[in-house]
């Protein structure tokens, strides 16, 4: 596209972006700042992906986008055809043809391999957050591995309502060290971080921060030795593809209590489909 | 003579940053850098590429007595504009031999709370091999790894050892011989085994 630099981003800033990646694997799970650039979309819409996208993707890459595991939803259709439009690079739906993978929410139902990298979308990147308003104390906190917090506010999940209600965005340590933000993945998504053969990098838009999880890292869920770390389960299969063991979403068929359970991850549905059909 | 450039920036960058980027991601693996050699010996081609790469007007360097010859620094003004640094506390990329690291030179940890505000050793190897007496283990190596250096490297790992007592603050290292290039990160134990 004329008038564009490779990948929409300047080499200036792409290079900003490359020394801060480099220090995010160096530091698994520790936030680093970045200069974030205005993108041609809304915050909240991946402008955080799609600068780490921009910075790492190469006319020899193939791209796969996906929201919420479906590549036929606005956001990943928008992003795809965006990095179409300025990169001119391959893009797919199947998960082991991508050699990058920009993800909204999920981490796909196919296994990843070694040499594949996922770039995570994240709104909030500061797990403590919610429990501490100010960056400088969370700062400190992480600092002083002063996690104490996190345990008590998922024991409040416990109080209240006998287990741990957390259900997505579900806070991780990493290698022993830093807790994090996996971004808003479903829990049941938080055991494919742990010893993952792909690099996980995260970036997010409006808070200027990218972080990383490098291949075959330790990443645990917090959780209690009495109510340890739980992911979701269904006694429903996928409607389409009968599978027992993806993510299910519940769809709403009609206006009178009809509803189907469809696996949430399109690539791997259609995929099962084809096979069984 | 010449010092060379990338042919094509923005694509030769983006191919030299993912090798990096795989290097630092998985601790002890050797890559090799297609880059065009630069004159002298002191300067290999991986070394000079991860220059080109990462260096602009941004970026503080400091290079170690010896390396900082008229030459490389003319070359690195006109082809990253990178600024030149005195003081190793404040430099972003640090150019050394290992033998350098014998004396306690104070680069930049990072501190807890900004503990990525830290310098990034370039080493110039003499030997860099997949096999040998230093025994990797951490985030990036599935099981273990190893690297195979000379008795001169000996105080480059002996600090980057050291790393794991002052984590998150530590020194990450990019390790280059001729070509070939491999990444130990902050993260990485490192171990000597006989």
């Amino acid at each position: 596209m004329n008038g564009y630099n490779f990948a929409y981003l300047d080499e200036q800033t792409k290079r900003m972006i490359r020394r801060a990646l480099l220090k995010a694997v160096a530091i698994p799970g520790y936030q680093v700042p970045f200069g974030g650039r205005e993108m041609p979309m809304p915050y909240g819409w991946g402008t955080g992906g799609m600068q780490l996208t921009a910075s790492i993707l190469g006319v020899d890459d193939v791209l796969k986008v996906i929201d919420q595991g479906a590549d036929d939803t606005t956001n990943a259709v928008s992003i795809r055809a965006f990095f179409e439009r300025v990169a001119g690079v391959e893009t797919t739906t199947v998960t082991p043809a991508a050699s990058v993978i920009q993800t909204r929410h999920r981490i796909p139902e196919t296994p990843l391999e070694p040499g594949q990298i996922l770039v995570f979308q994240v709104p909030i990147p500061e797990p403590l957050r919610f429990i501490e308003p100010s960056e400088q104390e969370t700062r400190l906190m992480h600092a002083l591995e002063e996690y104490g917090v996190m345990h008590v506010k998922l024991y409040e999940d416990i109080a209240r309502h006998g287990h741990i209600a957390t259900t997505y965005a579900y806070p991780v340590k990493v290698d022993g060290r830093y807790v994090m933000d996996p971004s808003p993945i479903p829990k049941f998504d938080n055991p494919k971080l742990d010893m993952s053969p792909a690099l996980l990098l995260f970036g997010a838009g409006r808070e200027k921060r990218l972080y990383a999880i490098p291949p075959y890292t330790h990443v645990e869920s917090l959780d209690f030795e009495d109510h340890p770390f739980e992911i979701q389960r269904w006694d429903e299969r996928c409607a389409l593809c009968a599978s027992d063991r993806s993510f299910l979403d519940e769809v709403i068929t009609d206006d009178a209590g009809g509803r189907m359970f469809v696996c949430s991850d399109t690539d791997y549905c259609l995929t099962r489909r084809g096979e069984l059909s | 003579m010449l010092w060379p450039t990338l042919n094509d920036p923005v694509h030769d960058s983006q191919r030299l940053f993912r090798q990096l980027l795989s290097a630092m991601s998985e601790p002890g693996t050797l890559h090799t850098l297609e880059v065009s050699s630069p004159p002298g010996d002191d300067i290999g081609p991986a070394l000079w590429g991860v220059l080109l790469t990462l260096c602009d007007l941004d970026t503080r360097v400091w290079l170690a007595p010896g390396l900082d010859t008229p030459e490389l620094c003319e070359a690195l003004a006109f082809h990253t504009g990178c600024r030149l640094s005195d003081d190793p506390a404040e430099a972003d990329f640090a150019l050394v031999t290992p033998g350098v690291l014998a004396e306690p030179i104070a680069f930049a940890l990072g501190s807890d709370e900004y503990p990525d505000r830290s310098t990034t050793l370039l080493v110039a190897l003499d030997t860099l091999e997949p096999t040998g007496e230093w025994r990797l283990t951490g985030p990036g190596i599935a099981l273990r790894r190893q690297l195979g250096l000379d008795a001169a490297a000996a105080p480059l790992m002996a600090r980057l050892a050291a790393n794991r007592e002052s984590f998150p603050c530590g020194l990450d290292a990019i390790l280059t011989c001729g070509a070939r290039l491999a990444a130990l990160p902050r993260s990485t134990r490192i171990e000597e085994v006989a």
